[in-house]
């Protein structure tokens, strides 16, 4: 069996810097051994815990899909001790990843409802693999409509711009990217993630919400979402806490008798109000 | 299974022997403390001791120990699990609230989807011994309220019982069966069997110490936000010696160590005391203040473990109560939530 305290060798394969201030960026790791692949499926909303070795590890949501063959992504921002180091790393490097680790994305509760997407910042990278998941072939017909609101800082902030403009260009997804403030280049919208919200206001018919992002987006986010009609059932979203194992052992990402690591990260609202409030 | 006897003077004399064949831990005494150490050619046994300072936790979860090691190369790092296979050991004389902790600590270390090999392969090797308390430690213990008992075999593969001038040895288990010949050839007579219940009785009976710890799960439940939890924490220093004695805190931290092109990552024994324990990257704490960690204490042995795996997450040993250098008393919380 597994060791689940060992991560699989992986190769940096290639580093993409997504954002202008260069401290958000996308790492593509290859697996050292191709039989590990295999062993690392993954569904969207689940995550890795990264290994640097000498300096640690850090739980961070898998930003690829798993209809991505090949290798797995991370859009890491550099903050503490180990993605430092991840940021300073050049293509070629090996580390390790762990994982895949928690609970993930509900896609069997998902299928066959109109899905609404809601993503603010930074916390829009597990978003991302659900969204190439549902748009990919294979499963584009389980999903009905797909509505995706997503809102950065600046446009300088957005991430995955190559892919804003390939799914813009789709007719089966109703994409809409805003930017608190524009700067002279940006064409397309301003205005906050809950605002933007109001005004496309999707249908709570048959439709789950999934929203990330930062604490105030989703504080200004949710009273939209009630007043459209979703209920807590169908608001899903997903926690951070401070982790180090992963799988509800080290004892510390605990929401009262739930281990973030283990029994979320994703929860829905209706379940968030059975925790403790103390995230 | 079968009951021995053997004569009191003789234990000392078992446990070096079966130190000549396993490594056996027992109580020593050690400047002012009696502690679980490995049993060396010249080191004395130290059985009439009450109990011992730090919890036997240590035997199957040590302070620190390496997952993993690895060597730097041109790339990165290459690295290699570190080789997981544990001596055949006997832990011997652990009292029966210790040994009721491994049970817990099962539950906890090994689930079906996530096991733990560093601790399940030392547990798995390792025979349990108990003595039991035929005479109840502390006025700080309070095993019985928390599912124990001073004479019980939970948790131990061979339990040992003060019967007078002879120690009545039960094996409970086929792995406790396994080390029989270290015991002696005489068997039990019903008289040793009814002296030992007797003495049970009145060890159980001697821990005048009772908490309602089954009481208060349901008022735990509906209680988080209640102002009672402003009252605990005042005087905590956070030194964590409550969760390091105790014998079900699992709580550990994963670092990494260089030395060189060569390195380690290693887990280490943590504390929800700590206010590091569970601040985040951005400076979010969500356990902002000695209160919320002190809730989370209380809430975890007597409420998520519960909620978890049906079982409270204390075998009432009174550590925490006794060392603690401001005189916190578990006790006394749990009666006062008793009463919300």
């Amino acid at each position: 069996m597994q060791n689940p305290y060992i991560p699989y060798p992986v190769v940096v394969d290639k580093i993409i810097t997504e954002v202008d201030t260069k401290d958000i960026k996308t790492f593509r790791l290859k697996f050292v051994n191709p039989e590990d692949e295999q062993k690392y499926a993954y569904i969207p909303g689940q995550f890795g815990e990264l290994s640097i070795f000498g300096k640690g590890e850090c739980p961070i949501g898998i930003a690829s899909s798993p209809t991505q063959k090949g290798y797995v992504e991370f859009t890491v921002q550099k903050a503490g001790v180990v993605t430092t180091a991840l940021h300073e790393m050049e293509e070629g490097t090996l580390m390790g990843i762990r994982g895949p680790l928690g609970n993930s994305w509900p896609l069997d509760y998902l299928a066959g409802k109109n899905i609404v997407v809601v993503g603010g910042g930074f916390a829009f990278t597990t978003l991302r693999s659900l969204i190439n998941y549902m748009l990919h072939e294979d499963n584009r017909k389980r999903f009905g409509n797909i509505t995706v609101i997503y809102g950065a800082r600046t446009p300088g902030l957005l991430l995955y711009k190559d892919e804003l403009a390939e799914w813009g260009k789709r007719t089966d997804l109703n994409l809409n990217v805003t930017v608190d403030k524009g700067d002279a280049s940006w064409k397309g919208r301003e205005g906050f993630v809950p605002a933007v919200c109001k005004e496309v206001a999707p249908s709570k018919e048959n439709a789950v919400a999934v929203i990330c992002g930062p604490p105030v987006m989703i504080r200004f986010t949710l009273p939209v979402f009630f007043e459209l009609g979703f209920s807590k059932e169908n608001i899903i979203t997903s926690l951070e806490m401070r982790m180090k194992c992963g799988i509800g052992k080290c004892g510390r990402c605990n929401v009262g008798s739930k281990y973030v690591c283990k029994d979320g990260p994703v929860f829905s609202l209706a379940e968030l109000d059975k925790l403790t409030p103390e995230y | 299974m079968e009951k021995r006897l053997i004569k009191k003077d003789a234990l000392a004399g078992i446990a070096k022997k079966m130190a000549d064949d396993f490594l056996v831990w027992a109580p020593v005494k050690k400047e002012d403390n009696v502690l679980f150490a490995p049993l060396g050619r010249n080191d004395e046994p130290f059985f009439s001791y009450l109990n011992s300072k730090n919890a036997p936790k240590n035997v199957f979860f040590p302070h620190t120990e390496t997952m993993m090691k690895y060597t730097r190369t041109e790339k990165g790092m290459t690295f290699s699990a570190e080789v997981n296979k544990a001596e055949q050991s006997v832990l011997f004389g652990v009292r029966p609230c210790d040994a009721h902790s491994f049970v817990l600590l099962d539950k906890l270390f090994d689930q079906e989807k996530y096991k733990d090999g560093y601790y399940i392969e030392k547990r798995k090797n390792t025979t349990v011994i108990s003595l039991a308390c035929a005479t109840p430690p502390y006025t700080s213990c309070f095993c019985t309220s928390v599912d124990g008992e001073p004479v019980s075999s939970d948790g131990a593969d061979i339990l040992l019982t003060d019967i007078g001038g002879d120690y009545l040895v039960e094996f409970v288990t086929p792995k406790g069966e396994a080390l029989s010949k270290y015991f002696g050839e005489t068997k039990a007579d019903a008289q040793a069997e009814s002296k030992k219940a007797e003495i049970a009785a009145q060890a159980k009976e001697a821990i005048k110490s009772k908490i309602p710890a089954h009481e208060v799960k349901p008022i735990l439940d509906v209680n988080f936000d209640n102002p009672f939890w402003n009252t605990i924490h005042g005087k905590c220093l956070a030194c964590g010696t409550c969760t390091y004695l105790c014998p079900t805190c699992h709580c550990f931290d994963i670092s990494d160590e260089v030395k060189g092109s060569d390195g380690v990552r290693i887990r280490s024994w943590d504390s929800c005391m700590f206010p590091l324990f569970t601040k985040e990257t951005s400076g979010h704490n969500p356990r902002p203040s000695q209160k919320e960690r002190w809730r989370q204490r209380t809430m975890h042995k007597f409420k998520y473990y519960v909620d978890m795996f049906n079982a409270i997450s204390c075998v009432g040993c009174g550590r925490c109560v006794m060392y603690c250098p401001v005189n916190i008393d578990i006790r006394k919380i749990v009666q006062d939530i008793s009463k919300l």
